[in-house]
């Protein structure tokens, strides 16, 4: 659905990343983790197109949706100018989000840059406590870390210039946490750039662990009419060819077994 | 209420607002907006006679007031769109009153796809013959650009329906007149237009072009003047009725091509950016018949006032 939202606040975390919060009672009531929505930025005048964010955070008894987004181009700085009080025109829940962890399941949330924003609700309401391995560029790109604590999710960060914790990629974190995750049910939860999402989930096939990656893509109308957003995934009928799926609707979050990897 | 009804030929619509192919998926898509069935017509993606993949990614470029798209034709085939309940059986079941909008690489595969859809025609109201994507190499454009072709396909999809039949024809021509003329000459028995007109963008921080097909089809208000002249001299050269379609983003817009001699529209990139643009679009059309005292849509089309020149 469709909605007209007021921005109850929106502030600057810190450096490019920002915080929007909407009132949406409609879209908090149903949000999953996982899902995006799709909002018309309403002083981008002569850019026609919405822009999908990631839903954050929701309070459905207050009626509230939280976006954590990054400045990266002139649609997020016009989003980042909105004052409280401004009207936007939000499209959502949109999408298919993460399958939810059941009370056996270890959660090992995977997340890249802003990708951990995608991840918090299933922090927030998994039964059982997992963990999150955060990776960034740098220390000034982590988010989010310290609300995930807040929720009972130990994090373990890994930067690419080693400002922060491990020095690398955050894919080897996971081999470290999977190993020790042996004897749980564990589940991997990805989100972030489309190279790390790659790497977990050939990982996780190889270590025959479940994984369910959400891909980020440029997306146009949201609702999986207009093709644009597709992601190449195995052919059901013949497994060594591949069709487009289209992110919006069937996605953004797939399976590890799901994508087309070639 | 002004009477909103639209006789195209054959057709009779209850109102002249359409979705334009490509932009409003298989209907299914919106019904949470609203309830498809209260549009003139849902005119569906492009159906032919295979599973089509489509171009690769990138696909899509927001450029000023538009948008560059180069889908290349993505779509399920003629025989899923016909059984698979996603397709024609949710349209029927919706009751939406459906174009079906149908391409192919050769003659004999419009041919094809015309003839499966005629043999199950219940809930389709016409076929709209696509020559003009400008994203395909092979079909699409180029029988669209060529007036002899224009009329070999129309000709031939003429004898395998009974169907009413619309052309949708292509902007990149020098004399759009022409192409009107060859598809009412060929049996079609409306036209549309426009399609897209190619266009190209190009990131300057990676010198790419921001579409892996390269160039891609202009949509969105940015081309809605030149649909607007293009609907203007099609229509005039014509006794058949015309479809206008090219950046209508409100009722305003709208009205426009009625002026120019339009007497059905079609919305499409402005559904991107509001899915109910179409409904209020037409809410809009009416209150502006109201406004002045307009007590029938088919009163203004064509109505635009030329001065004569002396």
């Amino acid at each position: 659905m469709d909605y007209e939202c007021k921005v109850l606040s929106n502030t600057c975390l810190k450096g490019e990343y920002f915080r929007i919060v909407f009132s949406a009672p409609g879209i908090a009531a149903k949000a999953k983790a996982g899902q995006f929505v799709h909002v018309r930025i309403p002083t981008l005048r002569d850019r026609i197109l919405r822009r999908p964010f990631s839903i954050n955070d929701t309070d459905p008894e207050k009626g509230l949706l939280t976006v954590t987004y990054k400045k990266v181009g002139r649609g997020t700085a016009e989003l980042a100018g909105l004052p409280p009080g401004a009207v936007c025109s939000v499209m959502g829940p949109q999408g298919k989000g993460y399958t939810l962890p059941d009370k056996e399941t270890f959660p090992i949330l995977v997340a890249g840059g802003y990708g951990s924003a995608a991840t918090f609700l299933l922090a927030k309401h998994a039964p059982r406590k997992g963990v999150l391995l955060l990776g960034a560029r740098s220390g000034e790109d982590l988010i989010l870390a310290e609300e995930y604590e807040r929720v009972g999710f130990p994090v373990k960060i890994a930067t690419n210039d080693g400002s922060v914790g491990h020095k690398g990629f955050v894919t080897e974190l996971l081999e470290e946490a999977l190993a020790e995750a042996k004897g749980k049910k564990a589940f991997v939860y990805g989100c972030g750039p489309e190279g790390m999402l790659f790497a977990l989930g050939k990982l996780c096939l190889a270590e025959n662990v479940k994984a369910e990656l959400s891909l980020d893509r440029n997306m146009c109308c949201g609702t999986g009419a207009c093709f644009a957003c597709v992601v190449k995934v195995k052919d059901e009928s013949a497994p060594e060819k591949w069709r487009y799926s289209r992110s919006c609707k069937e996605g953004p979050v797939y399976g590890a077994e799901e994508l087309y990897y070639g | 209420m002004a009477d909103l009804t639209t006789k195209l030929g054959p057709l009779t619509l209850k109102n002249p607002v359409m979705t334009a192919s490509g932009t409003f998926g298989y209907g299914a898509e919106y019904e949470e907006y609203f309830p498809i069935r209260k549009l003139g017509a849902v005119v569906v993606k492009g159906i032919a006679p295979w599973v089509s993949n489509g171009n690769p990614m990138p696909r899509v470029a927001e450029v000023t007031s538009g948008m560059l798209n180069a889908i290349g034709l993505q779509g399920p085939g003629v025989e899923k769109f016909l059984h698979d309940g996603h397709y024609l059986p949710f349209l029927r079941k919706a009751g939406a009153v459906t174009i079906v909008n149908i391409w192919g690489k050769k003659i004999e595969d419009y041919c094809e796809v015309a003839e499966r859809l005629t043999a199950e025609k219940e809930g389709i109201a016409a076929l709209e013959i696509n020559i003009s994507c400008p994203n395909v190499k092979e079909g699409g454009i180029a029988f669209g650009t060529d007036p002899v072709m224009l009329k070999k396909v129309v000709s031939a999809v003429r004898k395998s329906t009974t169907l009413p039949l619309i052309t949708k024809l292509s902007p990149n021509v020098t004399k759009i007149a022409d192409f009107a003329l060859a598809a009412q000459d060929a049996g079609s028995d409306i036209i549309s237009l426009i399609n897209t007109i190619p266009g190209m963008s190009i990131d300057i921080e990676t010198f790419r072009p921001r579409i892996a097909n390269v160039t891609g089809g202009l949509s969105g208000p940015a081309i809605k003047p030149i649909a607007v002249r293009m609907v203007y001299e099609a229509a005039k050269a014509v006794s058949i009725p015309v479809i206008g379609m090219g950046g209508i983003s409100s009722a305003e817009d709208a009205i426009e091509f009625f002026l120019a001699g339009a007497s059905a529209i079609a919305v499409g990139t402005a559904i991107f950016s509001n899915p109910a643009a179409p409904v209020e679009i037409l809410a809009g059309i009416d209150r502006w018949l109201d406004g002045h005292r307009i007590g029938s849509l088919s009163e203004i089309v064509g109505q635009v006032k030329i001065q004569e020149k002396k």
